[in-house]
């Protein structure tokens, strides 16, 4: 008799095929294709007929050769994800500019009242000035003007320019001065205000200007003055160019934006907390609350309309009304996003703090028996739904080498972690976290300011190197590799992702470092930390400690580098933690799949 | 750009005519009047380079010669000061040879970078064409191509310098944008094939590469 099970996921829908001879499955093969649409829906069957045609073909089988097909009951999860920045930082009256050209010009600190250039020979002999470049002047003129000025006793302590002419000015002067460049809306800048420019040696940050006390020297500011220009000084640092002018009234603040309230309602308490508190207010809320019923935003807010958009997704594909869904965790973590100064001269960007949420919503079932009825008709085979997702899985994990009951496992998707637990007596105890895949691809996009959310997912999937001759590259690690032939010239000096299909450069100007540094943060603020959450949920005690065997199943445990990062992570509480590799050769794939053809025999 | 150039000049006189007392200072400035024209005086062929500061701008046989504006009407030392100071911003050196072997700009630029000590090279025709190239490219090959010369404007030939300096630096720029105008080539196929004849028409077959030195008088 042959039976073929077939596992339904958020992103693969995968097939065991198995021969059962005297009561034991002898496995044949596997198969596995991309879910079509959404879990749990009819598109699915389009998926489930590629998965075990694939299945069939490597064993030399038909259709009509199968005598019973096993699918899952799918757990009725999905998981939801969402950006709210909470902080922006205003300039007022044009007070600073705090952005960082690739080359400014000249060095040093240089002080004086801001005037045009193109009047700067009105001024007074032994006048001190900062003269204001804009785009009309070009750096010879600007040089020659600037050099006549010097000769003729005005002293000209430093530039603003909105080209980026810096370097070029600097070359032609014959006393230098520092020079900031690039400063785009340069017609905001106030005339005839005392001003200071400092310009650091490539390598090195502004000192002066990021310290309250160098700008209190720099303008003679006495120490109620001082007091105020701390978030000035506080946003110029790391910069290696600065410009502060001193207007009547001009300031910098650190606004929070208002981005609502949830409130979590537990089995029998409440809890409620504003988004903009940050993500261990809210993480630290739903662990007082727990166990979680329901989760709700505040209506009006930008929190609402997420949670709202979730629940609707849900009942949508559940044919169930919005206020039966509910939603039963939520993992919130806080991470940072570019966004464009308000108030600034030079399209400054600052990151600002800003809280990624996703959501998990549980439903009563999934339509699988229509699925498995309209599978039925179709191939005339008999189609059965085996059992519950967490149980199939431990059963296929369990087919691990080396593993024995009690095992627990930790199933980390594209929308979902969820955790299952094994004792020695086979009690199985489950459990669905929010949190996954997907998170880690938005917490990378929004980090690195992309839109493009296809090339988020190809850093998260792929190792870095940056491509340093057109016959070598660097890998992340540091190792050379070098190549007969040119590289793609689309890809010189650039840091690439090694995707299976070549090497893909990455647009912008972000180093490897950082890029992987992103990358590697964004998989531990989700994967790690729901890992522990989860296994804190499953295991009897309520203490990690007390599990001694996990194996990591599911898309994310292929991963390149998430399961030694969760590992590296457990074995600090002394628990044994590796990628699974079911039935010895299909790695953590296929868990489900395999188990609900072990299921038949337990169940016969 | 023509017109800011004049508005700019008639600024700077009328700053001039206005200060009193500053007169003898007044020489200089008469210098930025007169925004001249780019001399290039040959120095014999050009060497293989050493400095890893320096990006080669190899001129295609025409360049400042015979022809003295692009296709547009930019004039040709505009553009190299252009490209010059793109290069100068992001602190490199640029140095020109003049290519007379081919008129194809893949030729010229792939010669600029071969001889250049960063392994960068910027090739021009002298219609405008432009191409970023790299020494271990196959010379059919660039970094980065500026092929409808009618849509390269002076900004653009500044961020092409840039650009190219920053490869040279292993930095990692974003690609200057390349315009695209599909009327472009109906517009000035015409004139394009003319000033592409007449420029191989200066092709001297075999000859070296020529350094030359540049001064704007």
């Amino acid at each position: 008799m042959i039976i073929a099970g077939i596992d339904i996921g958020n992103a693969s829908t995968e097939t065991a095929l198995a021969r059962y001879v005297d009561g034991k499955p002898a496995f044949l093969s596997s198969g596995i294709v991309d879910t079509t649409g959404m879990k749990g829906t009819r598109q699915n069957i389009h998926g489930v007929f590629a998965s075990l045609k694939q299945a069939l073909e490597k064993a030399e089988l038909a259709v009509e050769d199968v005598d019973l097909i096993r699918i899952n009951e799918a757990a009725p999860v999905i998981g939801d994800v969402a950006m709210e920045t909470i902080t922006e930082t205003i300039i007022t009256e044009s007070t600073m500019i705090g952005h960082n050209p690739s080359t400014p010009g000249g060095l040093g600190i240089g002080v004086g009242v801001t005037v045009d250039i193109r009047e700067v020979n009105n001024c007074d002999k032994g006048a001190s000035v900062i003269v204001i470049i804009p785009r009309e002047v070009d750096f010879e003129a600007s040089s020659r003007i600037i050099n006549h000025a010097v000769s003729n006793g005005i002293f000209v302590n430093g530039a603003i320019v909105q080209r980026d002419d810096g370097v070029l000015i600097n070359n032609r002067l014959d006393k230098k001065i520092p020079i900031v460049d690039e400063v785009s809306l340069i017609d905001k800048v106030p005339i005839n205000m005392r001003a200071a420019i400092e310009v650091a040696a490539p390598g090195s940050v502004v000192e002066q200007l990021s310290n309250p006390y160098g700008i209190a020297t720099v303008f003679d500011l006495n120490s109620e003055e001082t007091k105020q220009v701390v978030p000035v000084s506080r946003a110029l640092i790391g910069n290696r160019s600065a410009v502060i002018i001193k207007t009547p009234a001009g300031d910098v603040k650190e606004r929070k934006i208002p981005a609502g309230q949830i409130i979590i309602q537990g089995t029998n308490k409440k809890a409620q907390v504003n988004v903009d508190d940050g993500a261990e207010k809210i993480m630290e809320a739903i662990r007082s609350v727990a166990p979680v019923e329901d989760i709700k935003g505040e209506a009006g807010t930008n929190a609402g309309g997420m949670l709202e958009k979730v629940r609707q997704v849900m009942s949508n594909l559940t044919d169930q009304l919005p206020s039966a869904i509910k939603i039963q965790d939520l993992l919130a973590v806080d991470t940072f996003v570019p966004q464009t100064v308000k108030g600034g001269m030079a399209n400054e960007f600052s990151m600002e703090n800003a809280v990624g949420i996703a959501a998990m919503v549980k439903a009563d079932k999934l339509q699988m028996s229509m699925i498995a009825h309209e599978l039925e008709a179709e191939l005339g085979v008999k189609v059965e739904v085996g059992g519950v997702e967490a149980d199939m899985a431990i059963r296929g994990a369990l087919t691990t080498p080396g593993s024995d009951r009690p095992l627990a496992i930790i199933d980390m998707g594209a929308g979902s972690t969820d955790a299952a637990i094994i004792n020695k007596a086979g009690e199985i105890k489950s459990i669905h976290l929010a949190g996954a895949g997907n998170m880690v691809t938005l917490l990378i996009a929004s980090e690195l300011g992309y839109e493009d959310m296809g090339l988020a997912e190809d850093i998260k999937k792929y190792p870095l190197a940056k491509v340093e001759s057109l016959f070598h590259i660097r890998h992340e690690d540091g190792t050379v590799q070098f190549f007969d032939k040119p590289l793609d010239p689309r890809t010189f000096a650039r840091v690439v992702i090694l995707t299976p299909n070549g090497m893909f450069p990455i647009p912008g100007n972000d180093s490897l470092e950082r890029i992987r540094t992103v990358r590697r943060d964004a998989k531990t603020k989700v994967f790690v930390v729901n890992a522990i959450r989860s296994l804190e949920r499953v295991s009897p005690t309520g203490n990690v400690r007390d599990i001694e065997f996990v194996t990591l199943v599911g898309g994310s445990a292929l991963d390149f580098e998430i399961p030694q990062l969760v590992t590296d992570t457990l074995s600090k509480y002394s628990i044994v933690a590796g990628r699974a590799n079911i039935r010895g050769v299909e790695g953590p794939r296929n868990a489900v799949a395999t188990g609900l053809v072990l299921a038949y025999e337990e169940g016969e | 750009m023509a017109i800011n150039e004049q508005m700019l000049k008639s600024i700077i006189e009328d700053v001039l005519k206005e200060m009193t007392g500053a007169a003898p200072a007044a020489a200089p400035s008469q210098a930025a009047v007169a925004a001249g024209s780019v001399k290039l005086a040959p120095v014999g062929d050009a060497a293989q380079g050493t400095a890893a500061d320096e990006v080669v701008i190899g001129l295609a046989p025409a360049f400042a010669e015979s022809q003295h504006e692009t296709i547009i009407g930019l004039p040709h030392d505009k553009v190299l000061k252009e490209i010059i100071a793109g290069i100068e911003e992001e602190g490199l050196k640029a140095r020109v040879v003049k290519v007379y072997r081919s008129s194809d700009v893949a030729v010229c630029a792939h010669t600029a970078a071969k001889l250049s000590g960063s392994g960068i090279g910027i090739g021009i025709q002298s219609k405008g064409t432009t191409v970023i190239h790299q020494k271990d490219l196959p010379q059919l090959s660039n970094l980065e191509l500026f092929s409808q010369a009618p849509l390269i404007d002076l900004e653009t030939f500044r961020a092409i310098g840039k650009n190219a300096a920053k490869y040279a630096k292993g930095e990692s720029p974003a690609p200057v944008p390349v315009k695209n105008d599909q009327m472009a080539r109906p517009a000035y196929q015409a004139k394009a094939a003319l000033l592409h004849i007449k420029e191989t028409e200066h092709v001297v077959e075999g000859k070296k590469a020529v350094q030359q030195q540049v001064s704007f008088v």
